[in-house]
């Protein structure tokens, strides 16, 4: 739908009487009746297009659920809200049209207790069966934690999850600890031997349960948990915290801090993208180009840290601008030592171009088709890599990304070697984005005061895992009632096993370093 | 093949000379704040100002209390009398374990890496000590994949609750003698995490817990420190 | 006591079994049974013993057939190997058969001692071909009457006693064919006159007998009835078939061509050590990829029967070219293989049968972690796992040491394509020997370590007491053939010179102790040499020869190899003494040896599901030799929900033997197609039948006419 007057007139016409659309700026709100939710998810997401950035669960005086929906920059936002009384705790399911809200709905079930209707496998998501009971719901306002803690009465005949029958098929356990140095998660491969045929991640080992430790709290200390739940993209998500307040706020925020913002967020993207290239080289055990690879990872951690004093840029980020101001002649300084750490990269790349053996472990193997990388929703470079040229920052610019000349680079075939392209051509436009920033640096303060409103908005950024969305609701003292992070680890570990399926366990690594995929994001 | 060769040979040596020499490369470290005499405002200031309450007044001086660090940096932005800070990075210290290892652990050891929920910082910063600047092989530090092959337990995260026994398995596979060494602030108190209730307050809470090191993350240079400490190697802060 | 009588009592015996087996009342008839056969066989062993021990045959007239021949006893040296190790297998089984108390097949089982026996003993082709087709249909009877629970046990039963009777067909006819050639069926008559018999005769001989008898020996085109009818006999009776019935089929093959008509040409020889080889890698490749416990060890049987058709046929091919020295090598490392797979393959057999009673269950991809239960039927059963895996000291290790080292003497042949043949086959054997190990590691893996996958309700415990006898006593039997060959070669020498037309024992088992260094029979420096290494140590203690098979060669070759079991059973027990010393004394004195369950990577529990399937583990060698299992999808289904959810994924693999694809299939198709159409005949209609007859009767009378003109 290239026009929300367009779209408003569509819906209402396909379903009369049972939504309502309101304009809000960029956003259609549509109030949705359960009855045709699913078909209307199906045909914002199949026919006219959108992606789907996820569910939202907010338990006020009702059930609130917020399907949030987001197209090109002229098609703007969709949002889908559902209410319900809370004693009814059943929503029909949208799966059946939009894969990608599988495991939303799973999240949503284990830690609100609400079920929806016509999804095939709720339970043993975020709450593992065989350590939880089925009455604890977490997220609800009444939560009482330590009663919770201390009567455990988990399932003793847990099993996994089995979906391969064929004679002499087993499970081959991987983790939760495995390999040298790994986040945690526990991997489930069916397999008759040699193939992996079927591989059933088990995540949530690393949950920490951010999105209830947030509430109650105040804004500030809230960024601090932004920053510090996924710290390899820290910056990231603390910025669309950040925004995501600000829009509340209406605050605006000075010309010179959204320019600095965009150079830390790209050079955050540029040493997250060579952090992942030396994760793939370490994989197919191609040790100089690893150690190579490593030199630039840490040469853009010095980097970071020194120009803003955190290898991590912790801390750079405060609600209506940054904490500090960064000088031209330290950014151009960063600027530089980047281009030649990027040139580093760029020769790299030739290198491993043509080295057969480490192309044979990548090309061909772990193939993510085009068309199932859209159902599943998935995210970033890796979708980027299968042929969905979805970039939140020229789809839905913020921060002024519209004012910046760069690229998204897109590949076709969906294998790891496509992915591994993908993230050296993204590295080359960050540092063309860097670039343009210093050209653009204006002199000016960084920050502006503003006052706390109450409300709830999205804020959102292309994290250099994928878009990232962070949805806050604030009342008037600047305390944080609803914080829902939607982090593109979500999306990508739900379709990663596309990847690894009809490939043998020795492939198994290699593909999982090529989907750049974080735990920590995934868990909160 | 000789192209990479060729070219590892080219590129040259890259290591750091720690723990030869201190290493005075910048960006190596993001410094932790100096404990120190202060006037009284700014020290209540500066206590008030923290979220995790590193500061504290002890005897009219500024006191810090460096493993709860998160570095949020409000005490130098945030506050019209900036702290002063340290970017050094040999930061870590004894619990209040066993201080000997003994002879045969000084020169070499194999270190198990158990991420019990950590953010991703510190299990970054573990992974850069493979690397060529810090090349911790040299130092006689391997990491293994397995429990049982390995003297020293190495913990990130504040031990959520799903990994609490995986961490307790990993401990318990592990032969005598065995070190746990607890890097990063989530692993020493719960960090920002701590009022969680999935999350305990730090590996203390689960495992006897020999070596701390402070930060969040700590650079790996503090990391191997903190190695070198386990080992006898170097003193403690 | 002379070898008459002991043949009296051997038969006297068997009967007294039959008739108490039926007389007896059924609490005791178990104990009473188990006294007889036990009885029997060591009076078996002692015949054998007495007969290799003889200098010359004995012989023994019987009554004498109007029109064919006089029945004639004649045990030689190669009877006197086959009855010893018969004997040895005899024993333990009757221990394990009477534990199951008195039912049907007792009767049958001192039936078949007796037919077995007589084979053995026959001393001329009628006696031999009655006592053969005595052993057959006994064996088809113990299939059918068992009543086993397999649900092909008729048609298994059926296979067998067809592919029987083809063989016994074609065994006969080769004993005709010799008989013309001779003008006597006597055996003695043939032997004497076997320097007459033409080429194309001796070809026809050959491959009548190769393969009449190898029906029963289980060599590839002719061997599809074995896998079924393994499976389908009572566990009882399992090992008997295996470890006795088998090696008659070898007897046979032995007997005619290298007895009785001994090869002049290399081709027979040449030809044997092709399918053996053949045979070894089908069973071998069948047996790795298999799950149920007794048809693994059927097959495996197959790959075994292989290897000591190489053997023999590296034996004839050397006798063939005159080179007697490398003939008695190869004789004796296929007896010595014989001698072997009787007693592991029977105490394998033994304890698969001792799982099944226990667990209720012969697949590998159910059991696990039976060790825990059944202690000792899984030591046993380990020793019976690495003497087949070929592994030193024990029997297995020799026996196939010895084939690999035969055909290495390849080199002294002249012809280079039996060079060619050798070397091929030679490799073959190797790889065969690989993928023992392999398959071997699976079976003892996936059914007594790791963990438990029956059915926590399902009780298991270790076998009754005259189960674990019969075990021990073919375990301890493993470790004494592999610890002594160089008792058992010289034994196996009388059998083997005759047929070689050189001594074995000289050729591979040197007199270092019973020689100083001044003996005749070692060149004196040679002889200094070897003692100056040790080989003389033992000297005292052990009786004989010495302890070290070595295989001399010429001046320029002093040591072609050479080997000691004995030695390196001493090494490794003196090795793990020191290593227990090391940990019981060193190290766990300063330090505690705690005990902390398997690390799994911190899952909170490990399921059996969860570990590898014998499936799985075998997987590779499935993939690898694709082109020749060439399985056909059954199924391969996915089941998908909601659009996206996989729920399910279905696959199925069906695979047929490639023997039965080449072989049973075809052959079964065109009898069947035969049958239909002669089965048109039968169409009732009276007047048809009555020009059949009338036709039938014209064909006689064209045929009587002919007859009598010509």
């Amino acid at each position: 739908m290239t026009n929300h007057t367009e779209l408003k007139d569509e819906i209402e016409r396909l379903w009369p009487g049972l939504v309502k659309c309101r304009f809000e700026g960029s956003i259609c709100n549509v109030s949705c009746a359960p009855v045709p939710l699913a078909e209307l998810c199906g045909h914002l997401f199949l026919e006219w297009n959108y992606s789907f950035a996820g569910l939202v669960v907010e338990e006020e005086a009702e059930w609130v659920l917020h399907y949030l929906f987001y197209g090109e920059a002229a098609d703007g936002w969709v949002h889908v809200r559902v209410t319900a009384p809370l004693e009814e705790k059943t929503f029909p399911s949208i799966v059946r049209f939009v894969h990608a809200a599988d495991w939303h709905e799973r999240e949503a079930e284990d830690l609100f207790g609400v079920t929806f209707e016509g999804h095939p496998r709720l339970g043993d998501f975020v709450l593992h069966d065989d350590a939880w009971q089925e009455s604890v719901e977490p997220m609800r306002r009444g939560f009482d934690a330590v009663a919770a803690m201390r009567q455990r009465t988990p399932s003793s005949d847990w099993r996994p999850y089995r979906i391969v029958q064929e004679p002499g098929a087993f499970v081959m356990p991987v983790g939760p600890k495995f390999s040298g140095v790994t986040e945690s998660v526990h991997f489930l491969l069916e397999t008759v031997g040699e193939d992996v045929i079927r591989s059933t991640p088990r995540l949530f080992y690393k949950w920490r349960g951010i999105e209830k430790l947030a509430e109650g709290k105040p804004v500030k200390d809230v960024l601090l948990l932004a920053e510090r739940f996924a710290a390899t993209t820290a910056f990231a998500h603390g910025l669309a915290f950040c925004q995501a307040v600000e829009r509340i706020c209406h605050t605006r925020v000075p010309a010179r801090a959204r320019i600095l913002r965009v150079y830390l967020a790209e050079i955050e993207r540029l040493r997250q993208h060579a952090g992942a290239i030396q994760e793939i080289c370490e994989s197919t055990a191609l040790v100089v180009a690893t150690s190579q690879a490593g030199l630039i990872e840490e040469d853009l951690l010095r980097i970071s840290g020194e120009l803003t004093g955190h290898r991590y840029v912790f801390g750079q980020l405060a609600l209506g601008g940054l904490q500090r101001n960064l000088s031209k002649e330290a950014c151009i300084r960063a600027l530089d030592q980047s281009k030649a750490a990027l040139a580093r990269l760029n020769e790299l790349e030739k290198r491993l171009r043509i080295s057969s053996s480490f192309l044979d472990r990548l090309e061909q193997v772990g193939i993510v088709q085009q068309n199932t990388a859209m159902v599943y929703g998935l995210l970033g470079p890796i979708a980027r890599a299968s042929g969905i040229a979805r970039d939140l920052r020229r789809s839905q610019p913020y921060l002024g990304y519209e004012n910046f000349q760069f690229d998204v680079p897109c590949e076709v075939e969906g294998d790891g070697y496509a992915r591994l392209r993908v993230l050296f051509a993204e590295a080359r436009q960050s540092v063309r984005i860097m670039e343009q920033c210093v050209d653009q640096l204006q002199e000016g303060i960084v920050r502006e005061p503003f006052e706390f409103r109450q409300g709830a908005e999205l804020g959102w950024v292309e994290a250099p895992r994928g878009g990232a969305f962070h949805w806050v609701r604030l009342d008037d003292r600047g305390i944080v009632n609803r914080y829902r992070i939607i982090p593109p680890s979500f999306a990508n570990w739900h379709g990663f096993h596309l990847s690894v399926e009809k490939f043998a366990f020795q492939d198994f690594p290699i593909m999982l370093s090529t989907f750049d995929l974080s735990v920590a994001e995934n868990d909160r | 093949m000789s192209q990479w060769v060729i070219n590892g040979i080219r590129r040259g040596i890259k290591t750091s000379a720690y723990p030869a020499r201190s290493e005075t490369a910048a960006g190596v470290s993001p410094g932790l704040p100096i404990a120190g005499d202060y006037p009284s405002d700014k020290v209540s200031a500066l206590v008030a100002c923290c979220p995790t309450k590193v500061f504290s007044e002890k005897a009219n001086r500024l006191a810090v209390e460096s493993r709860l660090c998160v570095h949020c940096y409000r005490c130098i932005h945030e506050i019209t009398l900036p702290v002063s800070w340290e970017v050094n990075y040999e930061w870590a210290t004894f619990r209040d374990g066993e201080h000997n290892f003994g002879q045969p652990f000084a020169r070499s050891i194999h270190i198990c890496v158990v991420d019990a929920g950590d953010c991703g910082a510190c299990l970054n910063e573990v992974k850069q000590l493979n690397n060529p600047y810090y090349n911790m092989h040299r130092l006689g530090f391997f990491i293994t994949p397995t429990p049982r092959h390995a003297d020293v337990l190495l913990v990130v995260g504040p031990v959520t609750d799903h990994m609490k026994f995986a961490l307790q398995k990993a401990y318990d596979a592990m032969p005598t003698p065995k070190r746990v060494i607890a890097v990063g602030a989530c692993a020493l108190t719960g960090g920002v995490f701590a009022e969680s209730f999935v999350c305990a307050k730090g590996v203390a809470d689960v495992l006897p817990v020999d070596v701390e090191v402070p930060g969040n993350p700590p650079p790996p240079l503090a990391i191997l420190h903190g190695l070198l400490v386990v080992t006898g190697r170097k003193k403690p802060v | 006591m002379d070898l008459q009588t002991l043949i009296l009592i051997f038969l006297l015996l068997c009967g007294i079994g039959i008739l108490l087996t039926l007389g007896t009342p059924i609490q005791i008839r178990g104990k009473v049974l188990v006294w007889i056969g036990c009885l029997s066989s060591l009076v078996l062993i002692w015949m054998g013993a007495k007969a290799l021990l003889a200098g010359e045959a004995f012989m023994y007239s019987l009554w004498t057939l109007p029109g064919l021949t006089t029945l004639t006893l004649r045990i030689d040296h190669l009877s006197a190997v086959f009855l010893i190790v018969t004997g040895l297998v005899l024993f333990p089984a009757s221990i394990f058969a009477g534990s199951d108390g008195g039912r049907t097949f007792n009767v049958m089982m001192f039936a078949l001692y007796a037919s077995i026996v007589l084979v053995l003993i026959a001393g001329d082709a009628v006696l031999l071909l009655l006592a053969w087709e005595a052993m057959s249909i006994l064996c088809y009877l113990f299939i059918v009457c068992a009543r086993q629970k397999e649900n092909g046990y008729a048609g298994s039963g059926y296979l067998l006693l067809t592919m029987g009777e083809t063989g016994t067909v074609a065994s006969a006819l080769s004993f005709l064919l010799l008989a013309v050639g001779a003008g006597t069926l006597d055996f003695g008559g043939i032997k004497a006159s076997s320097a007459d018999f033409g080429m194309g005769m001796r070809w026809m001989v050959f491959l009548l007998s190769f393969f009449g008898f190898g029906v029963k020996a289980g060599l590839v085109p002719v061997n599809f009835w074995l896998p079924r009818a393994y499976v389908s006999a009572p566990n009882a009776f399992v090992p008997v078939l295996a470890g006795a019935t088998l090696n008659l089929g070898l007897y046979g093959i032995l007997r005619v061509n290298a007895d009785l008509l001994p090869a002049v040409s290399a081709g027979p020889g040449l030809l044997a050590i092709v399918v053996g080889t053949l045979t070894a890698l089908v069973g071998i490749l069948y047996a790795t990829t298999d799950n149920d416990l007794k048809l693994m060890l059927a097959h495996s049987s197959i790959e075994n029967a292989g290897i000591m058709t190489a053997a023999f046929g590296a034996g004839m091919v050397f006798v063939a070219t005159h080179h007697p020295v490398p003939a008695a090598i190869a004789f004796t490392a296929g007896l010595y293989h014989l001698a072997n797979h009787s007693c592991y393959k029977a105490l394998l057999f033994f304890g698969a049968g001792a799982v099944e009673a226990q667990t209720g269950s012969r697949d590998m991809d159910k059991l696990g972690g039976l060790v825990k239960w059944m202690p000792v039927a899984a030591a046993s059963f380990l020793v019976g796992t690495l003497s087949i895996a070929a592994l030193p000291p024990f029997n297995g290790f020799v026996s196939e040491w010895l084939t690999l080292q035969t055909m290495l003497r390849s080199s002294e042949l002249s012809s280079q394509t039996a060079k060619i043949i050798f070397a091929v086959c030679g490799a073959g054997l190797a790889l065969t020997a690989a993928l023992a190990v392999t398959c071997f590691v699976k079976v003892y893996a996936m059914t007594f370590l790791g963990m438990r996958r029956l059915n926590s309700n399902q009780h298991v415990a270790e076998p009754n007491k005259s189960t674990q006898v019969s075990l021990l006593i073919l375990a301890l039997l493993c470790l004494l053939l592999g610890v002594l060959p160089t008792y058992v070669i010289p034994a196996l020498g009388a059998a083997v010179n005759p047929m070689a037309g050189a001594s074995a024992a000289d050729a591979l088992v040197p007199p270092f102790f019973a020689a100083s260094a001044d003996h005749a029979a070692l060149p004196p420096d040679f002889a200094k040499d070897f003692h100056n290494l040790g080989a003389q140590v033992g000297e005292g203690i052990a009786p004989g020869r010495g302890l070290v098979v070595l295989h001399r060669g010429g001046a320029s070759n002093p040591v072609v190899f050479a080997m000691s079991t004995a030695y390196m059973f001493v090494a490794l027990l003196v090795l793990l003494f020191v290593v227990w010393v090391v940990i019981r004394v060193w190290l766990t004195s300063q330090r505690k040896l705690a005990r902390q369950p398997r690390w799994d990577g911190g899952v909170r529990r490990l399921l059996p599901e969860m570990t590898y399937t014998a499936t799985g583990f075998s997987n590779p060698v499935r993939v690898i030799f694709n082109a020749v299992f060439r399985p056909t999808t059954v199924e391969d289904t996915r089941e998908t929900v909601a659009e996206h959810f996989r729920t399910a994924i279905r696959r199925d693999q069906e695979r047929i033997h490639l023997v039965d694809k080449i072989i049973l299939l075809p052959v079964g198709a065109a009898v069947m197609w035969c049958a239909r159409t002669l089965a048109t005949m039968h169409h009732g209609r009276f007047n048809a039948y009555a020009a059949y007859t009338l036709l039938a009767l014209l064909v006689v009378l064209v045929v009587f006419l002919l007859l009598l003109t010509g």
